[in-house]
């Protein structure tokens, strides 16, 4: 008879199943939500216009960066990208500058096992902790942008932090003081006074791998559409050749 | 679109994640597919003669899942932060549950070969031997009263409840692999639903090969009853046939995996294109296709190939080259395209890493025969 009254019927089985299946859905769901919405509602939005056209190619950015952040040889948190065009006497040349894009939603910090890349919520800048960092190397895999690299000195994922320990004091980033012709310019996108925000008021702008939809907050203004992604169609004709 | 005619200035990126968890992802999806196939098996026939079988199936997928991570910790920046992935967790990342599906899968296959293992190990136990000392320690020297046949029908209940548990934890590891890897977002070779499919179909095939393969050097190195022996013969002649089909679907499985690439744009061509005639053809063509797809389908055939020792065996191997190297296609195929420039990237050598893991492969191998000299495998009627 007592054993009779513990048993739990097919019926009851699932319906507890249910509400526990349904109840932990639900808490997935608000952590996310809350997540989200804790990186839309950052105080500040801190973000980069790169202008090409102001480009000129000198690379000041790139040793700039290293110097500033110690970057191992063979390594880069920022560089340019250069192409020339055309034929000649048609050529031009085209200049990328690249870094990490602090995506707001960036797969690197998606895919990190220890949390270890995580967001600042006052600001959105994605940084490496590199006392949890196991050095697995998921992140570098994971950016589409190829801003990642896995430091020889630390053993640890490195990137771009925007030079977190300048901008927080106030100085911008060692790139954009290096840049000699202004084409990087750097400022808080929730700020309508910044001079990123207004310039990007007045200019259309471009992001890399917009399809990817992982919102990145470097942009761009009159970047060449080649130097943007991987050369698919060159590798595929070099091959068919 | 295609106007740029020069590169100037551009940063290579490599291929970061290289051999070793290639081999580890290989491994993985290989001890679940063989305890999977072991286990749906026993479902199927449900008879006392299959237990050594079941054993095989349950024991030396074991053995993988406790050295594997391994791999994965020589392959790390800071391996003594291994264990920082248990406690730092992070809800959003496949790996960070990996570790434990990886972690569960290893300990419901403890418990269900030591369920499988008890009966004839407490009778063992009982009985002079140099081993005995071994078999108290399994036992934790506990005594049953009774026969072997009803020590196995009192315990018949928690062998099953681990032998299920176990099953759900293999099936839940091989969608672990498939989701690992669909996750990259950026890289269009793995982002793709079938990704879980072609785990699957690993699984499988180098499940039913790795126990085909294992049972006949069981056989061949521990004395077997000639009645047992001609059943084990007739399963494994049964598993033949699965193999060929698991063939057949790794292949009905790729070819969907290359139609869907075809409308993927252009990355997916490329994508393509790397395993048809770009940098991972040969290995595509020659290992993947021809040794481990053509070669292991046209030697189980027929009954008669199936029913030969040396033939399955060919088979066998044939099908684990093929599942190790389409496992290595996908997973540093996959870091070639590249993400920034025009080039493929490249893998840099790593001799130190590369010889790690072939020692530890032949470790295991070492494990495996010393187990078959210690263990009763075989069935003990008292």
């Amino acid at each position: 008879m007592k054993k009779k009254s513990q048993a739990l019927s097919r019926r009851d089985f699932f319906h507890k199943l249910g509400v526990q299946v349904a109840s932990a859905g639900a808490g997935v769901l608000l952590a996310q939500t809350a997540q989200e919405a804790g990186a839309a509602g950052a105080v500040k939005k801190y973000a980069m216009v790169i202008d090409t056209n102001r480009c000129t190619g000198c690379q000041g950015c790139t040793i700039a960066c290293k110097s500033e952040n110690n970057v191992p040889d063979g390594f880069f948190r920022s560089w340019v990208k250069v192409g020339m065009k055309g034929t000649y006497p048609d050529v031009s040349t085209h200049f990328l500058p690249r870094l990490c894009n602090n995506c707001e939603d960036a797969p690197c910090l998606n895919l990190c096992p220890t949390g270890a890349t995580y967001r600042t919520y006052e600001d959105g800048v994605v940084h490496v902790n590199r006392d949890v960092c196991v050095g697995c190397r998921i992140c570098v895999v994971a950016c589409p942008y190829g801003a990642r690299f896995p430091n020889p000195i630390t053993k640890t994922a490195d990137k771009c932090d925007f030079c977190y320990h300048r901008i927080t004091k106030g100085l911008q980033p060692a790139c954009v003081d290096a840049c000699t012709g202004r084409a990087r310019i750097f400022g808080d996108l929730n700020d309508p006074e910044s001079e990123v925000s207004r310039y990007m008021q007045n200019h259309s702008t471009q992001r890399l791998r917009a399809d990817l939809d992982t919102r990145p907050k470097v942009h761009y203004v009159y970047a060449d559409e080649n130097l943007m992604g991987p050369d698919y169609h060159r590798l595929l004709g070099r091959s068919r050749s | 679109m295609n106007e740029t005619s020069q590169y100037i200035f551009w940063v290579s990126h490599d291929v970061a994640l290289g051999y070793l968890i290639a081999w580890y992802l290989w491994l993985i999806s290989l001890a679940e597919g063989t305890h999977i196939v072991a286990h749906m098996s026993w479902l199927y026939y449900r008879t006392e003669d299959y237990r050594p079988l079941e054993k095989v199936g349950s024991f030396q997928p074991f053995i993988i899942l406790a050295l594997v991570p391994l791999f994965l910790v020589a392959d790390l920046g800071h391996p003594e932060r291994f264990y920082t992935m248990f406690y730092h967790w992070h809800w959003t990342s496949p790996v960070a549950y990996g570790v434990y599906v990886i972690t569960l899968c290893m300990i419901t296959y403890a418990m269900h070969a030591f369920y499988l293992f008890r009966p004839e190990l407490m009778h063992l136990a009982g009985q002079p031997g140099a081993l005995q000392f071994i078999y108290r320690l399994l036992t934790f020297g506990k005594k049953e009263k009774g026969s072997i046949a009803e020590i196995r029908r009192r315990q018949e209940s928690r062998e099953r409840f681990w032998a299920g548990a176990s099953l759900f934890f293999s099936f839940l590891g091989l969608i672990y692999l498939g989701i690992l890897l669909s996750s990259f977002k950026g890289r269009v070779m793995w982002h793709s639903s079938v990704m879980v499919f072609i785990f699957f179909a690993f699984g499988a095939c180098s499940g039913s090969a790795f126990l085909i393969l294992l049972t006949h050097l069981k056989n061949s190195l521990v004395h077997t009853g000639s009645k047992a022996l001609t059943e084990q013969r007739r399963y494994l002649t049964e598993f033949g046939i699965l193999l060929k089909y698991s063939v057949v679907g790794q292949a009905a499985v790729f070819f969907i995996y290359f139609v869907l690439l075809q409308y993927t744009g252009i990355g997916g061509r490329l994508a393509s294109h790397v395993f048809f005639s770009g940098p991972r053809a040969f290995q595509f063509w020659t290992f993947q296709v021809v040794i481990g797809l053509a070669l292991p389908f046209a030697l189980m055939l027929y009954r008669k190939m199936r029913g030969n020792v040396l033939v399955s065996c060919i088979a066998a191997i044939a099908t684990l080259i093929g599942t190790l190297f389409g496992c290595v296609n996908i997973f540093i195929g996959g870091q070639m395209l590249p993400m920034t420039h025009f080039n493929w990237e490249t893998l840099s050598p790593e001799p130190v890493r590369m010889t790690f893991g072939i020692a530890l492969m032949i470790i295991m191998f070492v494990v495996f025969l010393a187990t078959y000299k210690i263990l009763p495998y075989e069935n003990i009627e008292s």
